[in-house]
Parts: structure tokens; C-alpha cells; sequence
């Protein structure tokens, strides 16, 4: 009896329990020629899940410092969480390709693939940074104990099928794989930006206090 | 792959040493979080040592699969409250932190400093660094400013914090841990402790591999549970958890006018669509779990605002329709204030609206409360008393210290309107709706928490650690908490524990933390029991029922409830039980009264 109330919710969910791939399904589709994942910071909750299904996907361990999304979590004083991934720029502002002091650049835009890839064994690593340094969202990431070269979003395509697992397992559907529809300036922000922008819903509220003490309001006594 | 090994960040704060202890044989025994603190607190605080002296130890417990279904952060230490086992959840990111920085065992403090000092800890690195600039700020302006230092000494923003406000460091019994601004440990005065040793705030970053034994199969079973609990995300995500206040009001399961009335026309003020719609700013979620049960607020409009914060039935249920606040027009302002001095909501409700109805009924007056008209409902004068609590000033220098100790101070016959069982106060529940609630709020060794916290398999979800909200939609979807729970933990520590091993693990922690209690003067059968009030006051629902609780019942009951956790009729663990745990370490000093 309880079983079936609980099919008939998910249902007017859109979502079809039967169906193991059914999650993620009221998604946008996935664009077929470019594309990037596009984030909403409103709706993120900070669970960390995508960091988990990135770093299963990519190195098979769970571990955040490994993935290639990462979440910031800011009090803005109210807590909040924002993403950061790469949004594969268009080739005028892809500012990491040009920084690289390789050539031909060891962080480069695969005209075939479609999308940003690393050349993993020339990279210089950590101690040479420029990639993240010129990168306005310092996406590109190192992890100098075990995997010491740049890494970014690769939309997780294995043989030319584009799979992002963060996409699929992002419970608020704060995550999107889509095709640019218009200039990503405001996604290819840092996430402290991002964190500030969202800060300003909370206008008048200060920083570092979530109310007006009561001697402000009824007088001291 | 071999089995993992468990490391415990131990700090002394009188010698100012820090040092990291393998305590891999103990966590496989106790497993964590609250057994493990049990365990901790038995063997380092000796018997009835003062909880606010430097022989009283804090252990911020985590266990082997914290992170991944929630990140809690399970607090132990002697309860200045109660002067029982303490022990306090808090959810958030700190525990997941504290895992990535390869401390997965936890933090144990110990001593106590003579200066006020915080805690750094950054993977291998652990300073106790001074925080005299830190002093009297409250927990979330300890964080903001620990923030903004540590970015500009790491350029690292990614730090999470622990911290007291004003009332943990003037050592009110009811003081809270703040973390991340709305997550607290708030019971039991935790942040009492903390304040006693002098330690403002810990700030914790990882980047440290976990090192799960079998990350595939923990994916795998994060995985079941998000694609099978979406239902239970629908409804929480929506309105977090002060949807359960509206259903209690109609069930007679949430107290009103300090438990004198089964209703009143103010409870429909709490509705949670109200809040959802009026204030709501977006959800958010602890670290591994899909729900974001958080449901943060924001009132803009003068004069109460701006303000913010989180309501749910743990901080909101006290106040609200308990002492007679008019909607959550004021109720978003209360309990924002009570986070600024940081007190306990919970608890320190129970001490607020005790008073009120003593001034009700004129055995308190207006002059005994330095000139504050504590009416039912008067948001000002409650703000005007948490205020001289927090700071021990005045009335609240005697209220400050609770409803075990205040009682007694204050006389005058206000003792038999004090509803506490232990020296917690019984705030957001009404036992008599409820004899199942009843029971849960009696029957524990650590003082009438609500929730049923002193049942064996919540022990279990304190000690693993995980949130224990999803307890229902993990029987459901895994059958049972056990079930989950030997999946979870053999693939993340490659153990290979069976239903018998879960079993013992389970009674272990349970009774490892009564027989703490027992030693300290807990008397299971003298102190399971609720105020007379509910066994003899008659209260009637919106519909004209009539409730009231029964005390041969009830005793029956408890007899029950106690079989059911292993126990003798008379709450006590018996000596075979306490071998058959490997807990014999305990007879000798529990031998008196094992004997009985």
C-alpha cells in the first residue's frame, strides 16, 4: 500500500524509479557540438555529491581534492554553497591556453573533442601554476601529492560519448550541460564573486551579524 | 586492501601538547562518535569530577563513515547541565573536514588553558593559537573574523569552524557549539565545556585523501539511497524541519504555555507554508546528504529586521506556542538572538518559559526579575532576560545555571513548574500526546533529549556517524538501520562485520554510556521519570480530547523499554551483559550498585 502512494509522487516528479538512468532525466538535454556545465549557484546546497561522482569517475576514490567541480562554502553570514568548474571559454577569453609556457600548450582546447583537455606528462605542475594564475576563476586544479598537472573538466567523455557525472548526480538539478546560449562573463567568475552577487539578496543584512541587537531596537535598559 | 587505520588528534591544553594517537583497535570496538566518547570519558574523566575543571575532557567524535550520509560531529564530554554522560550532534561540514585533514578518529582536548586560545588545525599541522582578540564575540563573528585571517595567512577561504559565543565563555550550563551559524551542539552544554577550557574556537582544513577500502561500493550504496529517497527530499527540502511543529500542535505532541494547555488558537500560527513563502531564502544541506534540510530565513522589514537564521522544531519548538510567541514574525527574531549569545534554544526555553509561568502565578514578581514584566508572549522582555543569562547577570547569574541547580535556588514552590527530567529541560515535546515520546524522553541515560536519543540504534547513527533523520527511509529502502550500516561500514573500512558483530556494537555503546551515567549517580529508576505535571494535569486537544499520562502505565512501559535495550527491570546492566560486551572493565566500579 505504502509503495504504491510513493510511485504515484515520484511520477508527478517526473521521475521513474524503475528506470536506473531515470535520474537526471528532467534535465535539459546534451548538446551534440560544444558545450560546458553551466552552474546555478541559487540552487546548490552544498552536498558535495558532484565532487564525489567527479573524483569515482575520473580516479575511482572518493576525494574532494581530486575533482575536478568544487564546491566553496561561504557564511554570507547565511551559509551558502557555490560551484566552481570550467566553462570551456570560447577561444578569445581562454585565458589558461595562453598563459601555458609549453608549446605547444600542455592545457589546450581539443578541436575535435570539443571541449578543454591536459597533456598530462609534460605538464610542469604546481609550482608553475601560470594556467591557474591567469584563470579568472582559478579553475584549473593540482593535487601535487598524487596527481601533480592541471586538472579540468573533461564533460567525462570516453570514446566520444559525453557522460558529465556531476550533471547526473546533482539532486537540485544545479547543474547543466548545455550549449552556450549567450557570453559566459558571469560564469567564468570566482567563486568568491559568485558568493558576493548572491550575498546582495541578503541587502541590508551586515556581514558578521544576523540581527540588530535588542538594545538597538527597544533602547538600552 | 587492508583495513583501515583510525588516528586521534589528542591536544593538552595546560601543557600545550599535540600529538596523534592510533586508536584503531578501540574504533573497531566502539566505532566512534558517541560509544567512543562514552568510552573516552569513562577512562579519562575520573568519578564525579566537576565537568567545569581541567579533569573534564572534550571529544569532538566522528566516525568511519561521517561525510558520507551527512557529516555529524558527535560531542562528548562530563555534562555541566546534568552532571551525567554529555554528549551533543551537530551536523554541517566540520566532521567531513576533520576526516579530509586525516584526524578520523576525531579531536580530544584535554586540560585546560589559562588564556583564551584556538585551535588550528590544517592536515599534519595543529597550533592552539591565541584568540585573545576573539573574546566576546559571538560564534558566528568568531568565524567571519577566523575566516577572513586565515585567507590572508593561507589564501585558503575553505577553513570550517567550531566556536562559543558570549555565553559559553561566561559558563552558562546551557551553552551551545555553533558551527557554520545554524548548525549547533547545542545540548548538554557542550559549549560550556568548551568555554571552561578556554577554547574560543577551532578552526579545521583537509586535504588528505579518506581513504575509503572500497570507494566503489560506498558510491554504490550513496547512490541507492539518493535515487530511492527522492520522496523524502521532496518534502524536507521544501520546508525543512519545522514542518513536524504544525503536525505536533494537532497531535498533542508539542508543548504549549509551558505544557499547561493542549491547545491554543496560537499554534496555527506556526505553519510551515507560512514560512516557506514569506521568508525562505534557499535550501541547504550537510556534507553527503541529498536533502538540504536546511532551510535558512530572512526577514527584511524594521523593526525586528534584518535578521536571519534557521528554524526547526529543535530550536523553534520551545518557544514558539510554549511561551506564547505571537507567529513567526517575532519567533525568526528570537531565535536568531539566542544563536548570537549562544545559548542552548532548546534548553534555555525551558528555563525562560518556567519563569514566565511562575510570574504568571505570582510566585516570581517583577522585582525578583530586575524590573522585566516576563508576560507570556513578550518578546521584549524574553530578549531582556536571555541577555542576563548569557552574561550571568542579575536572575541570570541563578538561571544560568539550569533547571537542575536554578530550582533549588530561587524556592518560593516555583520546583514543581520547572519540566525537566534530569536537569534538561523537556521543551519542544508534550509527553502526554505521546506515550512512545513519553518513554523516549525518560528512558536515557543522558537526559531527556528528545528524538528517543537513548535508544541502542541511535547510539548506532551518533557513532558511525551519519544523520539519523534518514533513519525511516533507510529501513525502507535497506530494511533495516543494520542492514545499511554493515554495508556502509565494511566497504569504507574493509571490515567484514556481521549482524552479531552490529549487534554488540550496538548494546556496547548504549551501555558503555549508562554504566558512565550510573557512576557518576544516575539511578535509572529514580531518574527515568517525567515531571508530575504530566501524570497529573488533564490537557485537551483542538478537538475536545482529553489526555493525561498514566503512571502505572508508564512504569510498565519503561520495565519493557529497558528489556528491549538489554537491561534489568530496574534500568541497570547486568553483570553477564557487561561481559558478554567486553565491557568487564566496568564491574568493579559499578559493583555497589550492580549488586542491588
Amino acid at each position: 500500500m505504502k509503495k504504491k502512494r510513493q510511485r504515484a509522487a515520484y511520477t508527478t516528479h517526473g521521475i521513474f524509479p524503475g528506470n536506473k538512468d531515470g535520474w537526471g532525466k528532467e534535465k535539459l538535454p546534451y548538446p551534440e557540438g560544444v558545450g560546458y556545465i553551466t552552474t546555478r549557484w541559487d540552487l546548490c546546497i552544498g552536498c558535495g555529491a558532484c565532487e564525489i561522482a567527479c573524483s569515482m569517475a575520473h580516479h575511482g576514490v572518493i576525494h574532494r581534492e581530486l575533482s575536478r567541480i568544487r564546491i566553496y562554502r561561504y557564511l554570507i553570514p547565511v551559509p551558502k554553497s557555490v560551484q566552481s568548474i570550467c566553462t570551456q571559454c570560447a577561444q578569445k577569453e581562454r585565458a589558461c591556453q595562453k598563459a601555458c609556457p609549453q608549446d605547444p600548450p600542455v592545457i589546450y582546447f581539443d578541436d575535435v573533442l570539443l571541449r578543454m583537455a591536459v597533456d598530462e606528462g609534460r605538464c610542469l605542475g604546481a609550482d608553475c601554476g601560470l594556467c591557474r594564475d591567469a584563470c579568472p576563476a582559478e579553475i584549473p586544479r593540482f593535487y601535487p601529492p598524487e596527481h601533480d598537472f592541471a586538472m579540468v573538466c573533461d564533460l567525462c567523455e570516453t570514446d566520444g560519448q559525453r557522460r558529465p557525472r556531476c550533471v547526473e548526480i546533482c539532486p537540485t538539478q544545479a547543474l547543466e550541460f548545455m550549449a552556450p546560449k549567450f557570453p559566459q562573463h558571469l560564469e567564468r567568475i570566482h567563486p568568491d564573486e559568485k558568493a558576493a552577487l548572491l550575498a546582495k539578496r541578503l541587502y541590508p543584512l551586515p556581514q558578521d551579524r544576523t540581527i540588530r541587537l535588542p538594545d538597538e531596537i527597544w533602547g538600552g535598559k | 586492501m587492508g583495513s583501515k587505520t583510525f588516528q586521534l588528534l589528542e591536544v593538552d591544553l595546560t601543557t600545550q601538547k599535540i600529538q596523534r594517537v592510533d586508536v584503531t583497535e578501540d574504533m573497531r570496538k566502539f566505532l566512534g562518535g558517541r560509544s567512543f566518547g562514552a568510552k573516552i570519558l569513562w577512562d579519562r574523566v575520573p568519578a564525579n569530577a566537576d565537568p567545569l575543571s581541567r579533569e573534564n575532557v572534550l571529544y569532538m567524535g566522528i566516525g568511519p563513515i561521517t561525510g558520507l550520509l551527512g557529516s555529524v560531529t558527535n560531542i562528548s564530554a562530563k555534562s555541566p547541565l546534568t552532571m551525567l554522560r554529555g554528549q551533543s550532534n551537530m551536523n554541517g561540514h566540520f566532521g567531513n573536514e576533520l576526516i579530509y585533514a586525516g584526524y578520523n578518529a576525531g579531536i580530544l582536548v584535554t586540560g585546560q588553558s589559562h588564556a583564551p586560545v584556538y585551535l588550528y588545525i590544517k592536515d599534519d599541522q595543529a597550533e592552539i593559537r591565541d584568540a585573545a582578540h576573539l573574546t566576546g564575540k559571538s560564534g558566528l563573528e568568531t568565524q567571519q573574523m577566523l575566516t577572513k585571517e586565515l585567507k590572508a595567512e593561507t589564501d585558503d577561504q575553505n577553513f570550517r569552524f567550531v566556536s562559543i559565543g558570549p555565553a559559553g565563555e561566561n559558563l552558562v550550563r546551557n551553552a551551545d557549539v555553533c558551527h557554520d551559524f545554524y548548525h549547533h551542539a547545542a545540548r548538554l552544554g557542550m559549549g560550556t565545556v568548551m568555554g571552561s577550557k578556554k577554547l574560543k574556537a577551532i578552526a579545521v582544513r583537509g586535504t588528505q585523501s579518506p581513504a575509503y577500502a572500497y570507494p566503489d561500493k560506498v558510491f554504490e550504496s550513496i547512490k541507492k539511497l539518493l535515487h530511492a529517497g527522492r520522496l523524502y527530499i521532496a518534502e524536507n527540502r521544501r520546508w525543512g524541519h519545522t514542518v513536524s511543529m504544525a503536525r505536533r500542535y494537532y497531535n498533542t505532541t508539542e508543548g504549549i504555555k509551558n505544557k499547561q494547555l493542549g491547545w491554543d488558537a496560537i499554534c496555527d500560527l506556526f505553519n510551515p507554508v507560512h514560512l516557506e513563502q514569506q521568508y525562505k531564502l534557499w535550501g541547504d544541506s550537510c556534507h553527503g546528504c541529498f536533502v538540504g534540510c536546511k532551510v535558512p530565513y530572512m526577514r527584511r522589514e524594521p523593526p525586528l529586521g534584518p535578521c536571519a537564521g534557521e528554524l526547526r522544531h529543535d530550536n523553534a519548538g520551545g518557544w514558539s506556542a510554549n511561551a506564547m510567541i505571537a507567529g513567526y514574525e517575532l519567533q525568526t527574531y528570537l531565535c536568531a538572538y539566542v544563536d548570537y549569545l549562544g545559548l542552548d534554544s532548546e534548553d534555555v526555553s525551558g528555563v525562560v518559559t518556567w519563569m514566565m509561568e511562575c510570574y504568571e502565578k505570582g510566585l516570581i514578581t517583577q522585582e525578583d526579575l530586575d524590573g522585566i514584566d516576563l508576560a507570556w508572549g513578550n518578546l521584549e522582555a524574553i530578549c531582556a532576560l536571555l541577555k542576563k543569562i548569557a552574561y550571568r547577570e542579575g536572575i541570570g547569574n541563578i538561571l544560568a545555571d539550569g533547571l537542575k541547580f536554578a530550582p533549588g535556588k530561587i524556592g518560593k514552590g516555583t520546583e514543581k513548574y520547572a519540566m525537566t527530567g534530569k536537569g534538561v529541560a523537556i521543551t519542544s515535546y508534550e509527553p502526554r500526546g505521546s506515550s512512545k515520546d513519553a518513554l523516549n524522553l525518560a528512558a536515557t541515560s543522558v537526559g531527556e533529549l528528545h528524538g528517543g536519543r537513548g535508544s541502542p540504534e541511535r547510539v548506532m547513527y551518533d557513532s558511525m556517524t551519519s544523520c539519523s533523520f534518514w533513519r525511516r527511509t533507510i529501513r525502507e529502502i535497506f530494511g533495516s538501520t543494520a542492514d545499511w550500516g554493515i554495508t556502509m561500514l565494511n566497504a569504507a573500512c574493509g571490515w567484514n562485520l556481521t549482524m552479531e558483530d552490529w549487534k554488540k556494537l550496538e548494546l556496547r555503546g548504549a551501555t558503555m554510556e549508562r554504566c558512565f551515567s550510573i557512576r557518576e549517580g544516575y539511578v535509572p529508576q529514580r531518574d527515568d521519570m517525567l515531571p508530575d505535571r504530566f501524570f497529573e494535569e488533564r490537557i485537551t486537544n483542538k478537538y475536545g480530547e482529553s489526555k493525561v499520562l498514566n503512571r502505572e502505565e508508564f512504569l510498565e512501559e519503561r520495565k519493557k523499554l529497558y528489556r528491549a535495550y538489554g537491561l534489568r527491570d530496574d534500568g541497570i546492566p547486568s553483570t553477564d551483559l557487561l561481559e558478554d560486551l567486553g565491557l568487564e572493565f566496568t564491574i568493579p566500579v559499578l559493583q555497589l550498585i550492580l549488586k542491588n
